[in-house]
Order: structure tokens, then C-alpha cells, then sequence
């Protein structure tokens, strides 16, 4: 049933519906997104194929965009979370368990010599860290989102995307 | 490590990356022109709304003739409603969707709309021959034409509801009228026609279609619903009684002014008032609307040009 076009609850939406200015939200976005994948996945990815899937699968499905349910911005990290989510399927490494001590071990040679550069050492910290608590730092400091907005596109909890976040950065200064 | 050290990472996306990106987004926009449903279908169903019925009615078991309808709406005028954003979101705390949903029957969906090739195809997918501007911006030219079907839909009242969420809203001191319950009303919107054009990177879409109407069963007391439809969209009692005394609800249609409209105006398009409407959603250009009806025909001009021109531009409608 075509209930879009009969709920009050869109009563604006006929005046929402003027077309975003995709110029700005693409000069906008681009950064946020693009920053959301090189927190996520650092060098192991290709961050420019993953940012240029997120805004094709946007653009495809700029009709379904739902002003008065999320802001842009929140819309199109959920796209991007299942852009990462998918990358992250296809190309979960599998590591050997005797492997797993060292990965869980403390800082190797190469990341004595990452840590000339703050980035790249963080890049290595942040690989360390649950994948959950990755994506938060992701969304916090990559995609530049409030605690809210992470809320909303995760299905957390404000206070609980609060508590994991405060628990991530405890994390990565302890081992800076 | 502090905040500076953990944005330590961020940096900007290469320019070469940033343009190739666009230029693809861009080849695609041209490739594949979106078909998605137009606002002024949403526009004709605000009538309902208008009478304050829109929410409290459910899909009646038997379908009632037209004949049985003695109230008729049509759109000759538009009057603006603003809404403030905090009933807004009351409303959409409400959920009034859950609320309206098993109550609304679409009897005839107009589905996405078609493209066509030239005005003549699209006069003849719409059933009237389309008017156009005379005046257009300079170099601005025609990019798409679509046409979309007939919409019809029939709601049936539900007093109980219509009371739940009048309670809901702390409207205490009205009542739904007698008589209401188990009432159809059918809202009727004609085909569609939409003419976009081009104007360097700025789009103006141009809508026309023939008047919605609403049918609304003979008895239906059409000011104290919309009394009740006013003090729903956030209207002080005393602005909700005095407006739903004054207006003509069988030919006016309200058009509620969220919170991203920053301005409304009332406008005289050839000869016919309309009104004008700036609207800054967020994340898109400044939009201005121009709404009006003439012979019968309703227009909604959208564009992101500037308002003067946009009223010149629904000025020359020919």
C-alpha cells in the first residue's frame, strides 16, 4: 500500500521533496565518508573504490531517501556501514591461531617504526581494536558524527555508544 | 593522546579522486533519469488532511458510488498552515503511519510515473494538453517529461481514533462530530504531468494537473473537521476557530508550512493567487515553490532559481 503518499506523518513531504543539492551534499559528504573508510579499514583497503561504491548506491537510491526519518548525512553512513560490512565479508582474512598471539601481543618492530607517524600508529592501534569499537571510532572521528547520530544509524543506545566509545579511546591511549 | 591525536588519521580525498567520482555520478544522472513519485500527489492528499480526517479513517467494506457524495472538494485556493518543529515531532511520535496504515485503501495507485518523449505523448498520457512557459530562463531547455497515472484513494473515519490522537495531542476542549464514524471519503488525484528543465546545473520542475477532488458524504460538518485538522497541525485554539469559520474548505486546500520553509507569500499568477514558498531542506539548495490553480488546473512550479524568476516563469504558463 502506497502509504507514503496518505500519512500525515509526511505532511511536509511534498515540500521536502525538492531535490537535494547534490552538489553540496557530495562536496560535504565526500570527506566524512571517505574518512569513515580509512578509520574502518586503514590501509587495508581500497578506500576510494569503498567511498565510490557508498555514492553510487546512494545515488541509485536517492528516492527511497526518507528526509523526515534521518538526516542525509545519517543516511548515507548507513549506506557506507553496509558498503564496510560487506568488504569486511568478502575479505575477512583468516588467520592461523598460533597467529593470533602475536597479532594480540604488544607493539612489533613495525609498529615501533609506524609510530615516526601519529596516523599510521593509530591506524595500527585502531586495527587492534574490536571491530564494533572500530567502526564507533569510525563513525566518531572518521565521519565526524555525534554520539546521537552513531545511535541512530547503529540501533545503539545514545548512553551505550557513549560508555563503548569512552572504553576505545581508554583503550588506544593505553597502548599509545 | 587526545582528540587531535585520534583525527590523526583524517584527511582529505585527492581532488583527481573527488572529480572522477562526480563525473561518474553525473554520467550516471544522464544515463538513467529517476522515476519516483511526485510531491503533488502528496500535495492533493493534504486536502484530507485539510479537513482533519487524514489520520482517523479505515478502509471501508463496500465501495460507495459517487453518487452518494454531495460535498465536493476542489482545489481553487491554497492558503499556507506553518507547523512548528516540535509538533512535528509529536506527530511523528505519535506514529501515525502504524496508526493510518490497515485504515487507508488505495483504490487505484498511480504508480511511478512514465517518461514521454515530447508534449504531445505526454498530452495524450495525461488526457489534457500541457501548458508550458513562455518564458524560461536563459538556455534553459526541456531535459525530462513524464506523466503519471490517475490516484485514487478512499478513507473511511474512524471517530476513536480520530479522539486518540486528539487526546494524544492534549485537544481537549473539541469533539469529533457526530455522525462521523464509519464515513468514506474518497480522494481523488487525475493524472499528472511533469516537465522538467535545465538550466546549467539547476533543475525547475513544472507539475500540472487537473484539480484532486475529495468526496466527502453529505452531513460531514466539513468546518468542525477542519477546526480539528488546524489545532492537529499546532494552530492556537483561537486561530484554529476563527480560520475554520472564515474559509471555504470545499475549495481550499491548506498547505502545511514545515520548519524548512523559511518564507510564504501570497502571489498573483496571471490573474490567479497562488503563493510562494521558500524552502531550505537540509543538505539542498534553496527551493522555491509557486502553487496555484487556474481553469480548473492545478500547478506547482519547483525550481531553485531565484523567486522572481520563478514567479515569471508561472506567469507565462500559456
Amino acid at each position: 500500500m502506497g502509504l507514503d503518499d496518505v500519512l500525515p506523518g509526511r505532511l511536509s513531504a511534498w515540500i521536502s521533496a525538492a531535490e537535494p543539492d547534490w552538489d553540496a551534499v557530495f562536496g560535504e559528504q565526500l570527506p566524512r565518508v571517505y574518512n569513515f573508510f580509512r578509520y574502518r579499514f586503514g590501509e587495508t583497503a581500497d578506500i576510494e573504490d569503498l567511498t565510490g561504491r557508498t555514492f553510487e548506491k546512494a545515488w541509485h537510491a536517492r528516492s527511497r531517501y526518507r528526509r523526515d526519518l534521518a538526516g542525509f548525512s545519517t543516511w548515507l553512513l548507513s549506506i557506507a556501514r553496509n558498503v564496510a560490512a560487506d568488504h569486511h565479508r568478502r575479505s575477512r582474512p583468516h588467520v592461523p591461531i598460533e597467529h593470533a598471539a602475536v597479532m594480540a601481543a604488544g607493539p612489533t618492530p613495525e609498529d615501533q617504526a609506524l609510530r615516526r607517524s601519529d596516523g599510521k600508529h593509530l591506524a595500527v592501534l585502531l586495527a587492534r581494536l574490536p571491530d564494533r569499537d572500530r567502526e564507533l571510532i569510525a563513525l566518531k572521528f572518521g565521519a565526524g558524527m555525534n554520539n546521537r547520530a552513531i545511535a541512530k544509524v547503529t540501533g545503539l543506545s545514545e548512553s551505550n555508544v557513549g560508555t563503548i566509545l569512552h572504553r576505545a579511546v581508554h583503550a588506544l591511549r593505553a597502548q599509545w | 593522546m587526545d582528540d587531535v591525536l585520534l583525527r590523526g588519521l583524517w584527511q582529505d580525498p585527492s581532488p583527481e579522486f573527488a572529480a572522477r567520482l562526480r563525473a561518474s555520478l553525473r554520467r550516471r544522472e544522464i544515463a538513467a533519469p529517476e522515476r519516483r513519485r511526485w510531491p503533488l500527489a502528496k500535495l492533493a492528499v493534504s486536502a484530507a488532511v485539510a479537513a482533519g480526517v487524514a489520520g482517523v479513517f479505515y478502509v471501508p467494506a463496500v465501495r460507495a458510488s459517487a453518487q452518494s457524495f454531495l460535498a465536493l472538494f476542489r482545489v481553487v485556493h491554497f492558503v499556507g498552515v506553518p507547523v512548528d518543529s516540535r509538533r512535528m515531532d509529536t506527530l511523528k511520535q505519535l506514529d501515525l503511519p502504524r496508526l493510518v496504515g490497515e485504515h487507508v485503501q488505495i483504490v487505484q495507485d498511480a504508480g511511478p510515473p512514465a517518461p514521454m518523449v515530447s508534449l504531445d505523448q505526454a498530452a495524450t498520457a495525461a488526457g489534457f494538453t500541457l501548458q508550458v512557459p513562455a518564458w524560461l530562463p536563459k538556455g534553459a531547455r526541456i531535459v525530462e517529461m513524464a506523466v503519471a497515472g490517475e490516484h485514487v484513494v478512499r478513507v473511511t473515519a474512524d471517530a476513536t481514533r480520530l479522539q486518540q490522537v486528539m487526546d494524544a495531542l492534549g485537544i481537549r476542549d473539541l469533539r469529533v462530530p457526530d455522525g462521523l464514524d464509519g464515513q468514506a471519503v474518497t480522494i481523488h488525484v487525475p493524472p499528472v504531468a511533469m516537465v522538467r528543465y535545465e538550466h546549467g546545473s539547476r533543475h525547475t520542475r513544472l507539475f500540472q494537473a487537473r484539480s484532486p477532488e475529495v468526496a466527502v458524504p453529505d452531513g460531514v460538518d466539513l468546518a468542525a473537521l477542519g477546526e480539528i485538522g488546524l489545532r492537529i497541525f499546532g494552530l492556537s485554539r483561537e486561530d484554529a476557530r476563527t480560520f475554520s469559520r472564515v474559509i471555504d474548505w470545499q475549495t481550499t486546500l491548506l498547505v502545511p508550512l514545515p520548519p524548512t520553509a523559511r518564507s510564504f507569500k501570497e502571489v498573483d499568477i496571471a490573474g490567479s493567487r497562488g503563493i510562494a514558498i521558500q524552502a531550505q531542506p537540509p543538505n539542498a539548495s534553496l527551493t522555491n515553490i509557486v502553487l496555484w490553480s487556474r481553469g480548473g488546473r492545478v500547478f506547482a512550479l519547483m525550481s531553485v532559481q531565484g523567486m522572481s524568476d520563478v514567479v515569471q516563469m508561472a506567469n507565462s504558463v500559456q
